[in-house]
């Protein structure tokens, strides 16, 4: 690995006014994204900012809106294993169980995971010069493309690696960021950029921008959530498809949902056509197969990954059930 | 939660400047990088690439010095310079887990974490389990159960079995099978592992 300059901050705005001086630079959360990009050379970054040096940006807290908000440095562990969480934001606390290994999630970010690159094995290699790295081909357009997009996958087939997003998402939560020009606070729904617009990024901070946290608020009193995710090795492996699903109940009848689902496109994705099947209907399992049929819809299949139309109808379906059945749990019927 | 770096010793922010060496000519400069901003910002401790640095942490409970570039892992520091090979190197991307020590008592992939970032901190490798000559309950477990094969994930097994027993003195196998999931057995001696991680848990509760 080349070596960089190591900013260790205080606090956010000098953060960001190091990272904004200096081109190419890189702010790192736990760093276990940064490092493997590091040490491929597919990142060089003349100076890294660490941002677990400073004080405050990690924990998780109740704001006076009622509102939870986690800090960009808190650990996926700590998400995973916190006691509050996992009765205001299952589907978060769940995700996060989900992510890599223990090893790793005790000491990758919350930040850091929303920011991590794709997994895509072209843009992991040097010797590819694929167009996310500026050059002009998609090698996994005609190549080994089993575990890419099937959706949305025009300029670039890259599927979004992170777990805890599609969660987030499914809370509705907002991302706060901090940079040059002070603070400000995106919905989740608003964070990702496609290929189309911009190839080489996922989302839309700016030199210099960090984030310092995520808030949401608390699930309600007939609110069920869940994630699920499959993949081909149970013990640690990416998702292949995964799915976040947030439900409100009115009675038996579905209030509001929201359905996301992620390693399917080059960023997460919600599906309105799936929520507008549950919304306003009683519950029945029927349904939820329903909206599990219709989350494969418009799907675009490559020569090696047309399992995965097959995986995410399923796992729609099975998130939903699940998200439905926590939250009768919740309002005390019996299941 | 680890408190706050300038709350540690030999890592506040003066600390952190002096122990590391950092450079006149580096202070400088980020100096006159924050003096061209409109409102100047705090000055950033900023380690240099073109520098060696000096930490110091604790390791297996002794103080311990390292001289160290910003590139560095703390896998490479333990293994090259400090000469504790038993934290093995194998995938060095956090895949496989056998460069797993303990990083303030929670199991973490050595590759994954820069030799900077543990000025200050604790770290326990498979060197520091054993006392005055006895295996820990783990390595005993390990012994007692023929849970190696080739042996070359084994130190990492060991401290990702031992982050589990600390934490939870009777774990299922579930529970078992979750705590090393980020260590891989390419023998696959997993059931071995699993029935020494038992065996430990007897003899930590001081049974036989």
């Amino acid at each position: 690995m080349k070596n960089f300059d190591y900013a260790r901050p205080q606090d956010v705005q000098s953060a960001a006014a190091a990272l904004g001086k200096a081109k190419g630079s890189r702010p790192k959360g736990g760093g276990t994204d940064l490092i493997t990009l590091m040490k491929s050379g597919v990142l060089t970054p003349p100076l890294v900012v660490d941002l677990a040096s400073i004080p405050g940006l990690s924990g998780v807290s109740r704001l006076e809106t009622g509102h939870f908000r986690v800090g960009a440095t808190t650990t996926i562990a700590e998400v995973a294993e916190h006691p509050e969480l996992a009765r205001v934001a299952r589907v978060l606390t769940d995700a996060a169980a989900t992510t890599a290994t223990p090893l790793v999630r005790n000491r990758g970010t919350v930040g850091g995971n929303l920011c991590q690159r794709p997994r895509c094995w072209y843009f992991r290699n040097l010797d590819y010069v694929c167009s996310k790295k500026g050059g002009q081909t998609c090698y996994a357009a005609e190549g080994e493309n089993k575990y890419h997009a099937i959706f949305e996958n025009v300029t670039c087939n890259i599927v979004h690696p992170s777990n805890l997003a599609p969660a987030l998402w499914a809370l509705d939560a907002t991302i706060h960021v901090a940079g040059p020009t002070g603070e400000k606070s995106i919905p989740v729904a608003d964070f990702w950029v496609r290929p189309e617009e911009d190839i080489s990024t996922e989302n839309v901070l700016e030199a210099g921008e960090v984030i310092t946290g995520v808030s949401f608020a608390p699930e309600g009193a007939s609110t069920g959530s869940a994630y699920h995710e499959v993949r081909e090795k149970q013990s640690y492996d990416w998702a292949l498809v995964n799915a976040a699903v947030r439900l409100d109940f009115e009675g038996e009848v579905v209030k509001e949902a929201r359905i996301v689902v992620s390693a399917v496109a080059p960023i997460p994705l919600r599906l309105e056509a799936c929520e507008k099947i549950l919304k306003g209907q009683k519950f029945s399992d029927a349904l939820a197969e329903a909206a599990g049929k219709a989350a494969s819809g418009g799907a675009t299949p490559l020569r090696d990954n047309a399992y995965k139309v097959h995986l995410i109808e399923k796992c729609v379906k099975n998130t939903i059930l699940d998200a439905a059945r926590r939250a009768k749990v919740r309002s005390g019927e019996p299941r | 939660m680890h408190p706050p770096d300038s709350e540690k010793p030999g890592l506040s922010r003066r600390g952190f400047l002096k122990g590391t060496g950092l450079s006149v000519a580096a202070v400088g400069l980020v100096k006159s990088a924050t003096a061209a901003q409109e409102a100047p910002a705090a000055e950033v401790p900023t380690l240099s690439a073109a520098q060696t640095h000096e930490i110091s942490f604790e390791l297996n409970g002794q103080t311990t010095q390292a001289k160290v570039r910003t590139g560095h892992t703390l896998l490479e520091t333990l293994r090259d310079q400090l000469d504790l090979t038993g934290t093995k190197l194998v995938c060095d991307q956090g895949s496989c887990g056998a460069c797993t020590v303990h990083l303030d008592g929670k199991p973490v992939n050595s590759c994954l974490v820069f030799a900077t970032d543990v000025a200050g901190r604790q770290i326990t490798t498979i060197e520091g389990l054993a006392k005055n000559g006895n295996l820990h309950p783990v390595q005993a477990g390990f012994l007692h159960e023929d849970a190696s094969q080739c042996g070359f994930c084994t130190p990492g097994m060991i401290m990702s079995c031992k982050a589990l027993l600390d934490r939870n003195p009777s774990p299922t196998r579930d529970e078992c099978k979750e705590a090393i999931s980020g260590n891989i057995c390419r023998c696959g001696t997993y059931f071995n592992i699993f029935r020494a991680v038992d065996h430990a848990a007897t003899l930590m509760k001081g049974g036989r």
